[in-house]
């Protein structure tokens, strides 16, 4: 067993670092968030160039043959700044669900030109009954001519905004919550019969709410085997899983380093708040979280690296400790900061929300702890 | 002991039923005026329109168990809103340490709703640590009139206040908790300066409020230079019940069940899935048992005057309940929850939601926070002498 990072990868660590220091101060972000489109351009340009955005595709599509690892790395180092470029709705999402089953015509149209920063990609896959239920699927591609006529509606469909294509999730036989019976398509995102009512998140990003009424597509646009999406899908979340997770174990690293610093030059009482006992084991309680979620962090990629059909629980146990987790990191920074806590104008309450968000998103604690526990 | 109404409070909690029937909101009615129209009545039936003053000042004089069950019944019928900085806040400093010159030129207002107060107590170096405050107030070499100048934080409403009620350092000599002055001036003035603060819902309520030369002539003063410690404190505790909200927090429940059950799953509702169900039982047990803890102390409050230090227990327990329900509000939510804006998908409660959760966060901080409290009660109430507040 072996805990350290590859030279390549301490490299990739330190240049991700690097990029969040030099550029990823509050004001700075809020000002990228709040004008359109909601992130950088030229980040994203430079991530493109760095070859982030090519390092978990393979060498055959034109990556660097990275794995989950390779994200773990990237992301755990976003969360330190809350990047806002769209990484994972890019590479982790739409890219992932490509490379994960795509034919070659549509890989080699796609992938490139996701990895140079050129093309954007998303995937829409949860809808408005579904909850957190991803076999939830009641949006229908009927099978017409040569291809299919796609009609539903899709929920919190990150980047859809900025979206070249979309990856949707639909029903083509079974009953509404069958695993069996759903695929995979990729469509333009400007095709006919497609409706986006954009909306900013509680984090800063955004997501969409996506109609198709009647969007027809090719059937050399299906993802893999007609019916047999759902194996890809499940593959494609649990990789958003440990890639979120990595993203809030970097941001509760921030929230208790902030904390324990704040706690020492605030003064009240005649002392430094870090003097007062029930602060203190406070945060220790936020130091254990953090550790342990990186703990868990650790075990569910790894396991995945090594054999993903055998890693499913350890992935329910992470994002349901990550979940809890980050609320309590969260919750016990604003506390320990006081009122200046529950504003704007600390970076605490901005990386707060964003755990909150990641809670909210491929399935809650409550969710996984079910999961979990049922297997 | 006895759990049943007397017919005495039955009869009551019809009085005020039927009286919060009959002033309804009519459609089409402008609702200001329907607003001051409704306190009129309230006033004619007997100092409903200032149910927590005493007799003596034009209170109704009610029993603990009538102030309760006016509590329970305001939360649930729709009546119009009120402010607590004027009417509960500084009226009860003004009738215990205030001149009758300013009572009589304070307290109408105040009953009227026509002045609105804001409260200038925390700064930037004084937050738990209240009576750490620097903002200094000189008296001018001819005793008419004080000169105010520092800054205020945290302060509700500031930016549509006419007065504010301050707590100034005339002396720093002593110790922290002497050489405070308590003075009242108007808002609307050079010298003062109000700027938001944006809270982590999106919200502006709070400001920072900076002073500069303000002239307070020395009849604004309450009581004795020196002694504002004292009367703020006796406030505080009152601010520290007040702040449980548990009637509320019962209709807030309710509410919550039905989002719950309106989020389908499979063949039931969200309130069919175990734990989230565990947590609104569990939630639902503690706000039973503070709900008591209330009356208990409502009752010893009644018999022996001013709420003790017990009502911190109230604090804890009832802003970590609210802040409780708008957690599991944003819970049932699901992935709406992380929506944000005017724009609402997903469920009517979901928008909304979540800035009110994140603006809970406030609720354990402001007004003492809980830390703070556990100290109080710890000193207070256990008697142990070595507490982290020192």
């Amino acid at each position: 067993m072996n805990f350290e990072l590859s030279e390549e990868q301490k490299m990739i660590q330190q240049s991700v670092e690097r990029f969040v220091q030099e550029n990823y101060d509050l004001s700075n972000r809020i000002k990228i968030s709040s004008e359109d489109p909601g992130f950088s351009k030229e980040y994203w340009s430079s991530m493109a160039e760095l070859g982030w955005l090519g390092l978990v595709f393979s060498e055959e599509d034109g990556g660097f043959g990275g794995n989950q690892i390779d994200t773990l790395v990237l992301m755990e180092q976003f969360g330190k700044g809350l990047v806002l470029e769209p990484f994972l709705a890019n590479v982790v999402l739409g890219g992932g669900s490509i490379k994960r089953g795509a034919s070659k015509e549509i890989k080699d149209s796609i992938i490139p030109s996701l990895i140079d920063g050129s093309l954007q990609i998303t995937l829409a896959y949860a809808e408005e009954q579904s909850r957190f239920d991803i076999e939830d699927v009641a949006t229908a591609a009927r099978e017409e001519n040569s291809g299919f006529i796609i009609n539903g509606k899709k929920s919190m469909v990150l980047n859809a905004e900025s979206a070249d294509k979309i990856v949707v999730v639909a029903r083509t036989s079974g009953s509404q919550v069958d695993e069996e019976g759903i695929t995979l398509f990729v469509v333009d995102a400007d095709a006919e019969g497609i409706e986006k009512e954009n909306f900013p998140t509680v984090d800063g990003l955004r997501a969409s709410e996506i109609i198709f009424k009647d969007v027809k597509v090719e059937s050399t646009s299906l993802i893999g085997e007609k019916d047999k999406g759902f194996s890809i899908l499940q593959a494609v979340v649990n990789d958003a899983i440990l890639a979120l997770a990595a993203e809030a174990v970097g941001a509760m690293e921030v929230l208790y380093k902030d904390t324990v610093e704040y706690t020492q030059q605030r003064e009240q009482f005649d002392h430094p708040l870090s003097d007062f006992q029930v602060l203190q084991h406070r945060m220790v309680d936020m130091f254990m979280e953090y550790e342990q979620c990186k703990s868990l962090l650790f075990r569910a990629t790894m396991e995945t690296v090594q054999d993903p059909s055998l890693s499913q629980r350890t992935v329910h146990a992470l994002k349901h400790l990550i979940g809890k987790s980050g609320i309590f990191v969260g919750e016990s920074a604003v506390q320990l900061h006081g009122g200046m806590g529950v504003t704007e104008e600390l970076r605490i309450g901005h990386f707060f929300k964003r755990l909150l968000v990641i809670d909210s998103q491929f399935g809650n604690a409550d969710f996984h702890l079910d999961k979990f526990t049922s297997l | 002991m006895d759990i049943n109404l007397s017919s005495e409070d039955l009869a009551f909690r019809d009085e005020v039923r039927s009286f919060f029937e009959e002033n309804k909101i009519k459609s089409g009615e402008d609702y200001f005026s329907w607003r001051l129209g409704w306190f009129e009545k309230a006033r004619e039936k007997g100092g409903w329109d200032v149910p927590k003053w005493p007799e003596k000042f034009g209170g109704p004089g009610w029993s603990p168990t009538q102030h309760y069950i006016w509590e329970q019944e305001t939360a649930k019928a729709n009546i119009p809103f009120d402010l607590p900085f004027g009417l509960g806040m500084l009226a009860p400093i003004l009738m215990n340490y205030g001149n009758q010159e300013q009572q009589d030129r304070f307290l109408p207002d105040i009953r009227d709703r026509k002045v609105n107060w804001c409260q200038g107590y925390s700064e930037p170096g004084a937050g738990s640590d209240l009576a750490n405050l620097k903002t200094k107030a000189v008296l001018s070499d001819d005793g008419t009139y004080y000169t105010v100048n520092g800054s205020k934080i945290w302060t509700t409403l500031a930016h549509v206040a006419d007065w504010i009620f301050c707590l100034t350092r005339t002396d720093d000599s002593g110790i922290k908790q002497q050489g405070i002055t308590f003075l009242l001036f108007p808002m609307k003035q050079e010298g003062i300066e109000v700027k938001p603060i944006i809270t982590l819902g999106g919200s502006h309520t709070v400001n920072t409020v900076h002073f500069t030369d303000v002239k307070v002539p020395v009849e604004n003063r309450i009581g004795e230079e020196g002694k504002g410690w004292t009367y703020a404190k006796g406030l505080l505790e009152h601010e520290r019940t007040g702040l449980a909200g548990l009637s509320k927090s019962l209709v807030e429940l309710e509410q919550l069940k039905d989002n719950a059950r309106s989020i389908q799953r499979g063949n039931g509702n969200l309130m069919d899935n175990s734990s989230y169900r565990s947590k609104v039982g569990e939630l639902e047990i503690d706000l039973l048992a503070t709900e008591f803890t209330e009356l208990r102390s409502l009752a010893s409050a009644a018999a022996g005057g001013e709420p003790g230090p017990e009502s911190s227990i109230l604090k804890l327990k009832g802003t970590e309940i609210k802040q409780r329900i708008q957690k599991l509000t944003v819970e049932a939510s699901g992935i709406y929850s992380s929506a944000w804006g005017d724009k609402g998908v997903g469920p009517s409660f979901a928008k909304g939601g979540t800035a009110g959760y994140l603006n809970s966060r406030y609720f354990t901080i402001y007004g003492g926070a809980s830390e703070v409290q556990k100290d109080i009660v710890a000193k207070k109430v256990l008697g142990l002498t070595k507490g982290s507040s020192k």
